[in-house]
């Protein structure tokens, strides 16, 4: 019989795939799954931030921005559609504020949700 | 007037251009799901190649500057009609519009005019890819029609008549044709592959060399057309090889006849789907080789066999 | 017979990515061919002047989605010359299983796009099954199936909850990919149909490999051995035994089958490296400004020797980089492969050069 095998070589394969389940998941119509340490939005712990600017400096796609709104006063924005969700932000930061959690639908249909103020506080003055 | 409405029944619903739709809609449903099944895959639910369909016809109908807008109109009409006209003379489920002696050389001439309607759509729709498809499919019909009409007439030397309602009333007294003509069956299944242009034998089609082939350039009501003719062309050339070698409608014990011929023609479709899920798609050169080095030789040898234990 | 110039134009189901040949066909023959590039240009190596050395590390990554960590990799380690830092050990295992890994993936997408364009849908959805499995493995041990984000310069970032059980598990899940891909295998030695679409296709002999300095399983298949993981060994292949896979056929079947082979080797790679890999820091510490220096690193990408060059003018911004992809000198030669073929071998040709036209065009 393996003589004959190589006329129909993918044939005992192929019907052994029709008693499987399929390999497809039926996203979105089925939960998609996803590892424990996936990459999605940005978020920020605004205790902890104190806004040193160094996420901003690493950010590679220019998706966060250090403005000063008054005397010791600033905000930290956000840009969901420039971000790469490259967690470089997670890793510069040196009080570990800010990180990225499971979400990964960013898209929207008002485009004024695409600009994000993540923190906008007076920083603690350190002891 | 009996007679009339008898007929429009017979050309309109069954077995003509209704029952054929939503056959050609099934037979199309089943083979993209065997395929996906096959590699793994969901596959479409039930009402997906419908709903192509009706998507199809309601899409922009262009043609590129220089190609003749009433021929390419024309081409798909006229290979569905060669179809449904062919299809008046092949019994389905045991039930023949009409038969004579010698119906089923006007079965396979009738059979032949979609392929070179298929050539035509690709030389008049002037396209690089498209004259290209065109040059393949004729090449390719020239290598697997002899072959093709040589197996089939090993059914008709064997049962001594050369209507399709007649053989399979002999195949109906004595045995299956497949049994007795293996080699006729095997090369009738290939050159319907080659004739229906599927995988390995979709050379005029190749979707990864010449992007569509002849309907490259097809779009809207035309494609919804040519797509609904290659079905019904699927569906017919089923039910001729069911037909000529698997007996038509019955068993040798007497159960319903619908159901029967229904199940045998469930048998071609996966047959043809696994042949098309097993292998890569050959050269026209390797095909052109294939026809008449191995398929041309061993149809001529069926048919000296044939006529050798013909009663 | 007149002659009738075919585009294999930007847009075409063959092609991945856009490319433009301009074919001059006979008929069935395909006589000439002109090639032209420049389609996926974006200026990578204009957009790094302006972005500092940790920046670049992600921008570099998307020069190309398939062999998107080795690009990091060789990047990291011209800094990291230029720095004069020693990684640390367990780091460059992990480097190397996560470029093992990258190759396998890569061969699979490759075997499945190849069989796709001779027809064998089938094949392309088996091997792209497998492929998924890599890339779950890929995605628990860095957060990302094709942007790993897993290299910095000094070490390695990956999951902080990865530890020695998910290495064995990672190692089970391995094991239980090798039957079909050894099927793969025994497939390319016996299938009647691939081997009449890519036997005697595509020929390149081994002088006018090195004419063009062809690299990767394109120059392996023609019989010429080279392998940067023997030959000039960085992370930490010189710990590890690399089976190097040639072969002398020199057509599409012999590239095919010597890509299958590196499958079944990078996945013994892997196997040693989880085995036998140590504990330690994965990272160490690096300063922001890279001293004055020019550097070339390089490393085996899945299509070959990827070369980096790095010039650095003290500041936190690199004064130059230039990449030198793989795919480039493969193409050079597609003006030889394409002469006097039949049309039917364009699709068998293209796939069987392995193109990545991100990575060529940057």
């Amino acid at each position: 019989m393996s003589r004959f095998r190589p006329f129909a070589y993918l044939l005992p394969q192929v019907w052994r795939m029709l008693w499987r389940k399929p390999n497809t998941v039926d996203y979105p119509f089925g939960p998609p799954k996803l590892p424990d340490y996936f990459r999605g939005r940005v978020v920020v712990d605004a205790e902890k931030c104190r806004g040193c600017g160094l996420c901003v400096r690493d950010c590679p796609a220019f998706g966060l921005k250090l403005e000063r709104t008054g005397k010791s006063k600033f905000r930290l924005i956000y840009y969901p559609d420039r971000c790469a969700y490259c967690s470089q932000c997670e890793t510069s930061c040196p009080r570990e504020a800010i990180r990225l959690v499971d979400e990964f639908v960013p898209a929207t249909t008002d485009r004024d949700t695409l600009v994000e103020v993540l923190v906008e506080k007076e920083p603690v003055q350190p002891d | 007037m009996s007679e009339l409405i008898r007929s429009l029944v017979a050309w309109l619903i069954f077995p003509g251009f209704g029952f054929l739709f939503v056959c050609a809609l099934t037979v199309e449903w089943i083979d993209r799901k065997l395929l996906a099944r096959f590699q793994g895959r969901v596959g479409p639910p039930w009402y997906q190649p419908l709903a192509d369909w009706i998507k199809l016809m309601g899409k922009e109908d262009i043609l590129p500057v220089g190609a003749s807008e009433w021929v390419c109109a024309a081409l798909p009409i006229v290979s569905l009609a060669a179809s449904l006209t062919a299809v008046l003379y092949i019994p389905v489920a045991g039930h023949t519009v009409s038969a004579f002696e010698g119906d089923l050389i006007v079965v396979l001439f009738l059979l032949s005019v979609p392929t070179l309607a298929y050539f035509l759509a690709g030389w008049a729709s002037v396209g690089v890819y498209s004259l290209l498809g065109g040059n393949r499919s004729l090449l390719q019909y020239l290598a697997y029609e002899v072959p093709f009409l040589t197996a089939l007439s090993s059914p008709a030397i064997l049962s001594g008549s050369w209507s399709i309602s007649q053989i399979v009333e002999w195949q109906m007294r004595t045995i299956w044709g497949a049994l007795v003509l293996p080699v006729g069956f095997g090369i009738g299944v290939i050159g319907l592959i080659g004739k229906l242009k599927r995988t390995p034998f979709d050379i005029p089609k190749a979707k990864s060399e010449i992007v569509a082939g002849p309907l490259t350039e097809f779009s809207g009501r035309k494609l919804a057309l040519w797509r609904l003719a290659i079905g019904v062309q699927t569906v017919v050339g089923i039910f001729l090889l069911v037909n000529l070698f698997l007996g038509g409608s019955r068993l040798s014990i007497v159960l319903p006849v619908a159901p029967v011929f229904a199940l045998k023609s469930l048998l071609m479709v996966l047959l043809l789907s696994t042949i098309s899920a097993l292998y890569a798609r050959l050269r026209i050169d390797q095909l052109s080789d294939l026809g008449w080095r191995v398929l041309a030789p061993l149809a001529l040898a069926q048919i000296a066999v044939t006529v050798w234990i013909a009663p | 017979m007149p002659k009738t110039v075919v585009p294999i134009g930007p847009q075409h189901p063959l092609l991945k990515e856009p490319l433009s040949f301009l074919l001059t066909v006979e008929g069935e023959r395909v006589v000439d061919s002109s090639l032209r590039l420049g389609y996926v240009y974006r200026g990578i190596e204009r957009l790094c002047q302006d972005r500092n050395y940790t920046q670049n590390l992600h921008l570099f990554e998307r020069v190309c989605g398939i062999c998107s960590y080795v690009h990091t990799l060789v990047y990291c380690q011209g800094v990291e010359a230029l720095l004069g830092l020693q990684v640390p050990l367990r780091a460059q295992y992990l480097r190397v299983l996560m470029c093992e890994l990258e190759r396998i993936h890569s061969h699979l997408l490759w075997l499945g796009v190849l069989a796709e364009n001779m027809g064998l849908t089938t094949i392309f959805m088996y091997a792209w099954r497998e492929r998924e499995t890599v890339l779950d493995i890929m995605e628990e041990l860095s957060g990302g199936r094709v942007t790993h984000a897993a290299n910095v310069i000094g070490g390695v970032r990956l999951n902080p909850k990865v530890d020695q059980t998910t290495f064995d598990q990672i190692a089970a899940r391995l094991r239980g990919m090798v039957a079909q891909v050894e099927e793969f295998q025994d497939m390319v030695l016996n299938e009647r149909t691939l081997q009449a679409r890519t036997q005697g296709v595509g020929l390149l002999s081994a002088e006018q490999i090195r004419r063009y300095c062809v690299v990767g399983p394109t120059a392996r298949a023609s019989g010429v051995d080279v392998d940067l993981r023997r030959d000039a060994p960085y992370a930490a292949y010189d710990r590890l035994n690399v089976r190097v896979i040639t072969h002398q056929a020199g057509d599409v079947w012999a590239r095919t089958l010597v890509r299958v082979q590196e499958v079944l080797v990078s996945m013994q790679v892997c196997q040693q490296v989880l085995s036998e890999m140590p504990a330690g820091p994965l990272t160490v510490k690096v300063p922001r400004r890279v001293p004055t220096g020019e550097v070339v690193s390089r490393a085996e990408a899945p299509r070959g020797e990827l070369i980096y060059y790095l010039r650095s003018d003290g500041s936190d911004k690199p004064a130059r980089v230039h990449i030198r992809t793989p795919t480039l000198p493969s193409l050079a030669t597609m003006g030889e492969q394409l002469r006097n073929i039949n049309t039917a071998d364009v699709s068998a040709v293209l796939s069987g050069v392995d193109l990545c036209i991100a990575c060529a065009d940057r």
